[in-house]
Formats: structure tokens, sequence, C-alpha cells
């Protein structure tokens, strides 16, 4: 039962920032390294906003969306807009991205080389106080749950509700898509191409920023945090099935279970040994991934 | 069309004295550099061999390997186990293993821990350098069966390769009894061959790697100018197109592969020779990710491009890290370095030399004829979208 709550409480933390992952890469492909630094920032701006702001960790979460949202947004219009169909050099200039990033928190955005410290940046580790509620645990059964663990979950199973209605309900959901299966019938139609991938850019990096807020509450929050999980992710959304929201849903829930049930008989690391193991068998069995969406 | 022979052979010519007097430079620098210097450019140049490695399969095969460094480290590992049981501290056992072994095993390699009969070829110097090249290629073998097989191609080949790279690094940070764990293979013998000692911080280490460099750069060049390189560029033109032909791409791809890893483990060999170290960081993800890059930043298209991206890349943040100026911004400098590679320079430092050089050559030879086509000697990159 333990088991598969914290099998579930991985997996939601692989889907949060798997979440964002899936509409870069899936509809607008883009291999974006620095999303684990997204998450990153999500983490230090919820030490920030609570160490300066006196901000809650619930308040963290628009702040952190609306950060994320914002540097993803500058980001897609000065590098990604220019590496569109060049899919491997989007690997390497946003691996460029997500080293400036790293070294820009540990050098306090720059002002360390004037001397000037800002409390809760800099190469340290940073920790971030939960609020009271989360702290404690609930006993179902004869099972015991960290109320944070289960509000992670919600708070996944929320967003992934509202990405879904994004994408197949709304009118920009239908034009992502449209940008998505074929880009230039996309733009013939009258779509604004460009403004598209920039908002689906934003809005993938801002749920990474709200991942981070959340990890922040259970891990110790430091400049290089957010490498692991972007590795996690990307084999999370190229296993599940590229441009499928529920094929994303399905791998984080797979590997999160495997990561854990393996963990509890054998150790962390041939948990994780069994997660890239997996990823590998599946992509040499189903190269496209477990869920295809068909075209054509 | 006599014409464009001309200027392509005249090119051709021109590169080759390229790599003849980059090697020439490598050969006189022990003159100027004293023997930590010497010590550490051999390293960078062992990197400069990683990036030839990266070239061959990246940039001739389109096989982006994220993993490389689990061939490198593999290599690493062969040769470190190797000079470990050289050391005179670690007969008739290496030390790891005694402060890892059952209170009550035999003092002997092939029962003290679990499996550390692995460790008896080593003993012999030979069995280390040989097994360093092979392990890593009948990996290569191994996996790239695997994916060819199913024509995994494009970013797909590079998910699986890192996800590889993270399994061996985990396995080998968690066997800590056979492989020393996190803290890797620190107390090594210099590598002795006959009697005589190759010195780390000496000239012999470092014409060693240059000689290793040398015969890697040649090598690829004749490999590639032969008729695998064309298939191998062929294959990125139009793989299908290729195959309907009648030739078996995954053949050749298999083979740029398995050299390419060959060539990754005789680079962690001769790492572990300048270093003195083999741990499971030379698995990671970051250290795999930065041969790529240097490969991109000197140009993926050239064995020698990539090579000298690797050599001055690391020399310049050799220079930064000791400034205690630039040591803060040094990443950042990288980090925009890479992105305006990627953007201004795709084909790196070595696509700019080419360019200039085509440019000169057809401008040289305008006067003798106007029917000047169009000579493209480089393949466009048509990458997996």
């Amino acid at each position: 039962m333990e088991t598969i709550i914290i099998g579930l409480s991985i997996a939601s933390i692989l889907f949060l920032v798997a979440l964002g992952l899936a509409i870069i890469y899936g509809a607008m492909k883009i291999i974006n390294l620095a999303h684990g630094e997204m998450v990153m920032i999500g983490a230090y701006v919820t030490v920030l906003a609570t160490k300066h702001l006196g901000a809650n960790l619930y308040l963290c979460i628009p702040i952190a969306f609306i950060v994320t949202a914002a540097i993803g947004y500058g980001l897609e219009v000065i590098i990604v807009r220019r590496l569109y169909g060049r899919l491997l050099d989007t690997l390497l200039a946003t691996w460029g991205v997500s080293l400036i990033l790293q070294q820009l928190i540990r050098i306090h955005l720059g002002l360390g080389l004037f001397d000037i410290h800002i409390d809760g940046l800099g190469s340290d580790l940073q920790n971030v106080q939960v609020p009271e509620l989360l702290r404690q645990t609930l006993t179902l059964g004869d099972a015991n749950i960290p109320v944070y663990r289960a509000f992670v979950f919600i708070v996944a199973i929320l967003l992934g509700c509202i990405t879904w209605w994004l994408v197949y309900r709304t009118h920009f959901g239908a034009q992502l898509r449209a940008v998505s299966v074929a880009r230039g019938i996309a733009s013939c139609c009258g779509i604004n191409e460009k403004r598209i991938n920039s908002l689906a850019f934003a809005y993938g990096s801002g749920l990474a920023g709200i991942a981070g807020v959340m990890v922040s509450g259970f891990k110790t929050v430091s400049p290089d945090m957010g490498t692991p999980y972007v590795i996690d992710a990307f084999l999370v959304v190229v296993a599940g099935g590229v441009g499928h929201l529920f094929g994303t849903v399905a791998s984080a829930g797979i590997l999160g279970e495997l990561q854990s049930y393996v963990s509890s008989i054998l150790n962390d690391v041939y948990g994780r040994t069994a997660v890239f193991a997996t990823v590998i068998a599946v992509l040499l069995w189903k190269p496209q991934g477990l869920f295809v969406i068909r075209s054509r | 069309m006599i014409r464009q022979d001309l200027i392509a052979a005249r090119k051709h010519r021109i590169q080759l004295q390229c790599y003849v007097a980059f090697i020439a430079i490598l050969l006189m620098l022990p003159l100027m550099l004293d023997a930590f210097w010497l010590n550490r450019i051999a390293t960078y140049l062992v990197y400069g061999i990683c990036a030839v490695a990266i070239c061959l399969s990246w940039g001739w095969a389109g096989i982006l390997n994220l993993g490389q460094g689990a061939f490198f480290g593999m290599g690493a590992y062969m040769m470190a186990m190797s000079l470990t049981l050289a050391s005179p501290d670690n007969n008739p056992v290496p030390q790891l293993m005694l402060l890892n072994m059952e209170p009550t095993a035999p003092r002997e390699l092939c029962c003290i821990t679990p499996g550390s009969f692995l460790w008896i070829p080593f003993r012999w110097q030979a069995v280390g350098v040989a097994a360093s090249i092979i392990v890593p290629m009948i990996m290569a073998l191994g996996i790239g069966y695997a994916m060819f097989k199913r024509r995994t191609s494009g970013v797909y080949v590079s998910i699986i390769t890192l996800a590889l790279a993270l399994i061996i690094q985990l396995i080998i940070i968690n066997n800590q009894p056979l492989t020393g764990g996190f803290n890797g293979l620190a107390d090594l013998a210099p590598l002795t061959i006959g009697s005589f000692e190759f010195d780390p911080y000496g000239n012999s280490t470092y014409y060693l790697v240059t000689a290793v460099l040398a015969a890697a750069l040649f090598g690829g060049r004749y490999l590639l100018s032969g008729k695998m390189g064309l298939i191998l560029r062929a294959t990125q033109e139009d793989e299908a197109r290729l195959r309907f032909l009648g030739y078996e791409v995954e053949k050749y791809k298999m083979l740029a592969f398995c050299l390419s890893a060959g060539l990754a483990g005789l680079a962690g060999m001769l790492f572990v020779i300048c270093a003195e170290f083999a741990s499971p960081a030379l698995m990671a993800t970051g250290f795999s990710v930065s041969m790529v890059i240097w490969a991109a930043v000197g140009g993926r298209h050239s064995l020698m491009g990539a090579c000298v991206g690797a050599v001055l890349v690391n020399v310049i943040g050799a220079g930064a890290s000791e400034s205690p100026l630039f040591q803060p911004i040094w990443p950042i400098i990288l980090g925009l370095l890479f992105i305006g590679v990627v953007l201004v320079m795709p084909n790196g430092i070595a696509g700019v030399f080419d360019s200039l050089l085509d440019r000169k050559l057809r401008n040289g030879g305008a006067a003798a004829s106007t029917d000047a086509k169009h000579v493209s000697p480089r393949p466009k990159t048509s990458e997996a979208r």
C-alpha cells in the first residue's frame, strides 16, 4: 500500500515535469534541456517568495508559474524560434541555456560579482518551510500517507485536467494541435504560428515552474537540481508516445510505480535502473512509444 | 566537370596539409610547456579523441549518441582496473576490496568480494589495454544491433544511449566492493610497457596521446574518404533511397557506431593514463553532452575540427578557471558560446574555414572557365524532424 502511494507521488512529480515537456517536445518538436532549469527556478521562486515576501507555498504556485512562463516566453522569442526543424540543434542550444541559468543563480543573478548577495540564492542548498496543514500525515487503513504527497498528487491531477481542457477544448488548443500536425498548412489557414509557439512554450515552462514549487517542499533546493528531472521527464514523454497527453500520464504512472516497487524490494539504485531499462525496452519494442497517434 | 574535380582535389590537399600542420604543432608543444600544462594538454587531446569519435557517429552517420560517456567510462575502468593491480599497495588484492570484504572471506582475488574474480584477467596489462577497446565495441555491437535492426533513428537513439549510460553508471556506483563505487579507482600505477614507464607528467605520455590522436585522425579520414564515407553521407541525405538502391544502410551505421565506441574506449584508456583515476562521473550525462558540444563547436562534419573544438573549449575553460574574475562567469560564456555556435555557425569552426576555402578556390579559378557550378563538398545536414 505504502509502496503504491510513494509510487504515485513519484509519478505525480514526474508527470508535472513531463507535462510541460510533452507540450514543448510533443507539439513543437523542441528538445528543451532547459526544462529542468525551469523546475529549479520554480523552486528558487518559492525560496525567495517565502523568505522575502512572506508568501506561503500555495501563493507560490501562481507566482512561480508567472515567472517561469515569462522566462520561457523570452527564451522562445530570443533563441528557440530560430531553431524549428533542427531537432538536435535545439538540444545543444537549450543545454547552453541551462548552463547559463544555473550559473546565474549561483552568482546571485550577476550581483555576486559586485559583492551584493541575495539571501536565498547562491550555490548553497536551500530549504522551504511547508505550511502546517501539509506537514501532517493521514492514516488510511494501515498505511500512513504524508499529506504533502497527497497534495502533490491532487495538484498533478488538477493541472493534468486543465492542460487537457486547454489542449482539446479551447480555440488555442485547436490551433496548437493544428500547428503541431502541419506547421505550414496551419499558418496558411491564418493561424499565427509564432504566437502559438511562444504561448505553448511559455505554458510548458510555467508547468515546470509549478513542478519546482512542489519539489521544493520535500527536497533541498540547489542550482543543479533540475538536470535529473529533465532527463527523467524526457524518458517519460518519449516512452509514452509523443504528442499524446494520455501516453504521458500512463507512462509517468507506470514508471513511477515501477521505480517505487523495485526500490522497495531491492534498493533505490535498482529502482532507477529498472526505469531506464524499461524505457530502453519500450523504445526497442515500439520505437514510437507506447501510445501512438495514427495519422494518415 | 574537370574543373570541379580539380577544385575538389586541391581542397583535399589543403585539408590534408592542415591535418599535418596540426599534428606537427602538437609534436612541438612539449618544447614550450611545463610538466603541469603538458599533462593538461594531453588530457585535452584525449577529449579531442572523444570529439573525433562523436564526429564519426554524429557528423557522419547521424547517430547522436548521448551515452558516449558510457563507452569512454568503460574504457577508463578497464585500464584503471589493470593499473590498480599493478600498484604495489594493491597486491594481492586492491585496497578497496579489503575495505569492503566480509571478515571471513579469503584474501584472494578469486573470492574476496562477490564478483571479484572478474578482476583476475586484469593482472596482465595487455588485457586491460585490449579490453578497454574491445569491451566498449562489444557493448556498442549489442545495443547497435538491437537499435538499428528495428530501424530506430534520430532522437530515439539518443534517448536509448542516454538511458544505457545512466544504467551503467548506476551499476558501477552500486557495486562498491567490486568497482570502488562513487569514489572510483584512484590508486593507480603508471602504465609500464616492458621496462618503460609512461610518466603522466612527462613527454612519453604526451607523445603516446598525440600518436593515437594522429592515427585516429588520419585513419578516420582515410576511411571516410572511401566508399564508407560516401554511403554515410548519402544516408543523411536520403536513407530510404539508399536502401532502395540495395545498400545495407544498417551495416554501415553499425560500423560507424562501433568504431566510434571503440575510439571512445581508447580515449578512456588514455584518460586514465593521463589523469590517473577513473570514476563514475566520467559516465554522467553532463560529460557525454560536453563531448557532443566540443564536436559541435569545432565542426561536426570535420574530424580535425571536432578535435580542435574540444581542445579550444577546454584550454579556454582552464584559463578562465584560474582567473578570479572569469571563473564565476565562465559557464555563462560557455552557454552563450553553444547558443551562438548553433545559431550562427551550425557547422562550427571547421564549417567557417570550409566556406572561406571554397570561396577562395572558386574565385581563384573563375577566370579559367565561366561555367563554374556550385560545388558542395559537404553534406547538408538534414536531420530527422
